[in-house]
């Protein structure tokens, strides 16, 4: 029998819970100092244009200004990125998108800065922005980089497609466009830099990733890395959008002009929209074959993403998404293509589902159109094509770790809302509404790639007052992967979880552990401090052996304390003994994360050695006068592997649906010749309160012999299979596809017209364009 | 610059500052109260919510010039950590919070919400009172289900309600 547990698996309150509902917690941008001096970035007026000159006299000379900088105060390397570092910090001689930073103000009050920025004169020579991803690839058109408008080509053969072809029953092609969607977390970039009398740099701004982005303000200043101190948690919400570098450059070249007075940057919602990177617009062809029996025999993808104006992620984005394109299928015959595309269209980078999101649409709405046809079960379909643990995937590798696909497709079809849906479908709210319930599957690659390091680190610490300090650099991000923490922390320190503080994000008190990314945190970082935990046991145990002058074996580690015989201690006890005898209160823990082999011929880091699953099942209603279309309710089934904290598991799961929610039917940043016509929440319309449906989770604890305690990772996965989902209820409820997202009520109207008129030709980019 | 008067969670202040500064800055740059964010400024997200006399009004819409003796109510003063309000234990117990920046405006709203109700509140009715409140993190499931329980526990501690 299993030893039962105390704190792993359960229902724990977040540890941060009372400081975050009475506001009592400071995040970065809420700091505020005396001294302070405001920053300010002053954009490029176009997307793309030369620059000749930039004067800044004028704005020097405004009273109440304290530095003006460009690209010339420049001490290090003018560039950032996480990949190729192709992006300037300051613009030089020429700007990309309108993001593009071109100058730094500082000065004593806001108002004093802007205006500063609007006497700074820009001498520009206009260029024709490219703003379509095709004609970008195209030779004639104008190279935004020295290696041209391709900045990376992924492209996975495994078997043959064209024979493949020749044998099918059936072949299902269409073309899927999906948007360029804003994290819109609630708080704008921001935070503060301050340079001391010793030359040390703290720079407070919310990051995913504390080390590289010192990495990389280290680059840009040319400065000791060891002299700069990153403070990057907690964060008022992330999901990939503060992956990059934000404004620690900024802060920190701001902080090296403003004699020691912290300088303070949070930006505008509409400075935020235009510089902040978005999700990748993908043009998504896919060509689908099967058997008559439902076997699916060959897939071909060519995907196409915007990445805008420089690479940030984007590179890594195309590969994740040609890897996931083929769904958690075995699919004999592939061959998948994606190119990633330099355009005058702001930036694109990172996005929570890290381009899966963006082709799941495409293989999951050929499985529902392939068992329509075939008078096919859609659950049977799929259960018919998943792999199993031991598997070969599409792209030919063995999956050696778990895979719970089929067990979540089970629940799935033995949920209320599936086994009962043709009664549901029917309860429509008006006579003119319809219902629709459909399902859709995916899954997500946990960690990095091959090639990239990917590892945690987490130190533990006893305190004088006899608690432990968890020190583990992934962020807190808003999942709770801080109380995840001292869940496993203090489960095997066998203690109460009151006597674990946890610390996050600064570089001057937590180890490298890699970034809060990558459905990552809760699996490495966690199994770092499963790794660090049991050397702190072994810590208390010899010094309670040499404190109560008996074997080692005779000490028993009881909840909040040690014993022998009939002897006590308190870890208060413990830390006063070590403290005297100056014997050390610290231990650490690091993970290495296990790796594939070998690396999937031109794939660009594939396979993820690691993954998790979803299924997730939906019931839309559609006005039929209006096209308007409310999601009623969702089933989201993970395979999250054990779940460390299951209320943490659902309001990953809750928050994820209703993000995908706004993903398939609302949101979409409209840009046009480069210019940003969405400016903030009044035109970029998220799911409020009210669009909220109800929401089920009903995980499948499979557990990973890999993680900790068995657990896998969730934070991308959760918004992922609800798109097609959506999708495939809405021709469920009307019979109109729709293949160009956002899903809005004049998308849907308009394929309900065509069905009304029975188009011989529904196929998506005939009648969607 | 002008001096301006007016009561924070039951405190008097005295602010000098130009009568054009909205309410939101003066209280997070000049009352060092930092529970009220801001997020669009434009009265789209209700991140910098706080009570003005017991309504619910952005911060961020509101000049400071417009308060001379006005009372405000911000989050800090609907309970700190030491002494938290029935709404706030219960988003705590629900796991109602996730980043966490929208949550002071959201509870600023769902205590004007509540004060004014005698029963617990339909989903509906919730939807419609929280409908001026943006979050990005939780899907709303868990803010919906915490003040549903912060209902139920105000009736039974006024015996309206058996306790379960």
């Amino acid at each position: 029998m299993k030893p039962s547990l105390n704190w792993v698996g359960k229902r724990v309150k977040r540890i941060d819970g009372p400081e975050k509902v009475t506001g009592e917690l400071k995040y970065m941008t809420d700091y505020h100092f005396e001294n302070m001096v405001w920053g300010k970035v002053l954009r490029a007026k176009y997307p793309y244009a030369r620059i000749h000159s930039i004067q800044t006299e004028k704005a020097r000379q405004l009273p109440g200004v304290i530095c003006v900088l460009t690209h010339e105060d420049i001490p290090g390397f003018n560039g950032f990125g996480i990949v190729i570092p192709d992006q300037p910090v300051l613009a030089s001689d020429i700007v990309r998108c309108t993001g593009d930073a071109v100058a730094l103000v500082a000065a004593e009050t806001q108002e004093i800065a802007e205006q500063a920025l609007r006497l700074i004169e820009v001498d520009y020579e206009l260029l024709e922005a490219i703003t379509d991803a095709e004609l970008a690839m195209s030779s004639s058109a104008p190279k935004l980089h020295p290696d041209g408008n391709i900045h990376s080509h992924v492209k996975i053969i495994n078997g043959d497609t064209d024979a493949a072809f020749k044998e099918a029953d059936i072949i299902i092609e269409n073309t899927f466009y999906s948007p360029r969607q804003m994290h819109a977390f609630i708080e704008t970039e921001g935070g503060w830099g301050v340079m001391d009398d010793e030359g040390l740099i703290t720079i407070r701004c919310p990051g995913q990733y504390a080390y590289r982005d010192r990495m990389q303000i280290a680059r840009a200043l040319a400065y000791n890395p060891e002299l700069i101190r990153v403070i990057s948690s907690p964060i008022g919400g992330a999901f990939g959008g503060k992956d990059e570098i934000t404004v620690q450059i900024y802060l920190a070249l701001l902080a090296m002009y403003t004699n020691g007075r912290p300088v303070k940057i949070h930006l505008s919602r509409e400075e935020s929209v235009i510089a902040g990177i978005k999700r990748h617009p993908f043009k998504v062809q896919m060509r689908t074959a099967a058997k008559k029996d439902g076997t699916l025999l060959a897939n071909e993808v060519r995907a196409v993403a915007d990445t805008g104006a420089y690479a940030s992620l984007g590179g890594a984005v195309i590969a994740l998404a040609i890897e996931h394109s083929c769904g958690p299928y075995k699919i004999p015959n592939v061959n998948l293509e994606g190119f990633c595309v330099y355009t005058n269209n702001g930036i694109s980078g990172a996005f929570r589902g890290f381009g899966v999101n963006q082709v799941c649409i495409g293989i999951e709405t050929h499985l529902d159109m392939i068992a329509e046809q075939l008078e096919l079960d859609p659950v049977e379909i799929r259960k018919k094509n998943v792999y199993h643990q031991g598997d070969i995937s599409s792209m030919g590798h063995v999956v050696k770790t778990s895979v719970g696909t089929f067990k979540t497709l089970e629940i799935a079809e033995n949920c209320d809302l599936w086994k009962n849906r043709s009664q549901f479908k029917k309860e429509v709210s008006e006579p003119w509404k319809k219902r629709g319930v459909a399902l859709a599957t995916s899954f997500h690659g946990i960690g990095m790639g091959i090639g990239l390091p990917d590892y945690g680190a987490a130190s533990i610490e006893l305190l004088p007052n006899g608690k432990f300090l968890v020190a583990v650099g992934c962020e807190e991000i808003g999942g709770g992967n801080g109380t995840t923490y001292a869940q496993i922390a203090a489960e095997i320190l066998n203690c109460d979880i009151s006597k674990i503080k946890v610390v996050q994000g600064d570089t001057s008190k937590t180890l490298d552990g890699g970034t809060v990314t990558a459905s990552r945190s809760t699996y490495t970082g966690g199994r770092a401090v499963a790794a660090a935990a049991p050397k702190m046991i072994k810590l208390l145990t010899s010094a309670a052996a040499e404190i109560l002058q008996v074997p080692l074996s005779d000490i028993i580690v009881q909840r909040d304390c040690l014993t022998a015989k009939e002897e006590s201690l308190t870890y208060k006890a413990i830390y006063e003994y070590l403290y005297i005898h100056h014997k050390p209160a610290k231990v650490e823990g690091h993970f290495l994360l296990p790796k594939e082999k070998v690396e999937i011929k031109g794939s660009g880091g594939a396979p993820h050695h690691l993954y998790g699953y979803l299924t997730h099942v939906v019931m839309v209603e559609v006005d039929t006068l209006t096209g308007e279309t409310d999601v009623l309710r969702v089933v989201s089934i993970p395979d999250a592997g054990k779940v460390i904290n299951p209320q943490g598991l659902e309001g990953q799961a809750e928050g994820g649906a209703v993000m995908g929610i706004g993903y398939t039917l609302y949101e979409d940043v409209i840009i046009e010749e480069g210019f940003h016509k969405t400016k903030n929440f009044t035109d970029y319309i998220i799911p409020t309160i009210r669009e909220t449906p109800v929401i089920e989770t009903f995980p499948v604890e499979d557990a990973e012999q890999t993680g900790p305690f068995g657990a896998k990772g969730i934070g991308e996965v959760v918004m992922i299979p609800i798109i097609p989902a959506i999708m495939s209820a809405i021709y469920d409820a009307t019979g109109a596809r729709i293949y160009h997202l956002p899903a809005t009520p004049e998308r849907i109207f308009n394929a309900l017209k065509d069905v009304k008129n029975k188009m011989p030709n529904i196929q998506g980019d005939k009648n969607d364009e | 610059m002008k001096e301006l008067n007016f009561t924070v969670n039951g405190s008097l202040h005295s602010v000098s500052c130009h009568p054009a500064k909205t309410l939101l800055d003066v209280l997070r740059e000049d009352l060092d109260m930092t529970a009220s964010k801001e997020c669009c400024g434009k009265g789209e997200c209700g991140s910098c919510s706080v009570l003005l006399n017991g309504e619910v009004v952005c911060s961020c819409l509101v000049l400071v010039g417009q308060l001379e003796n006005e009372e405000i109510t911000t989050c800090e003063g609907i309970g700190l950590t030491a002494n938290m309000d029935v709404i706030q234990e219960s988003f705590v117990e629900e796991g109602a919070t996730q980043c966490g920046y929208c949550t002071p405006g959201i509870i600023v709203a769902s205590k004007a919400f509540l004060k004014n109700i005698d029963q617990v509140p339909t989903i509906d009715e919730i939807k419609t009172a929280l409908g001026g409140n943006l979050c990005r993190c939780t899907g709303y499931t868990k803010i919906i289900n915490a003040i549903q329980m912060a209902a139920k526990k105000e009736l039974q501690e006024k015996g309206a309600m058996p306790a379960v």
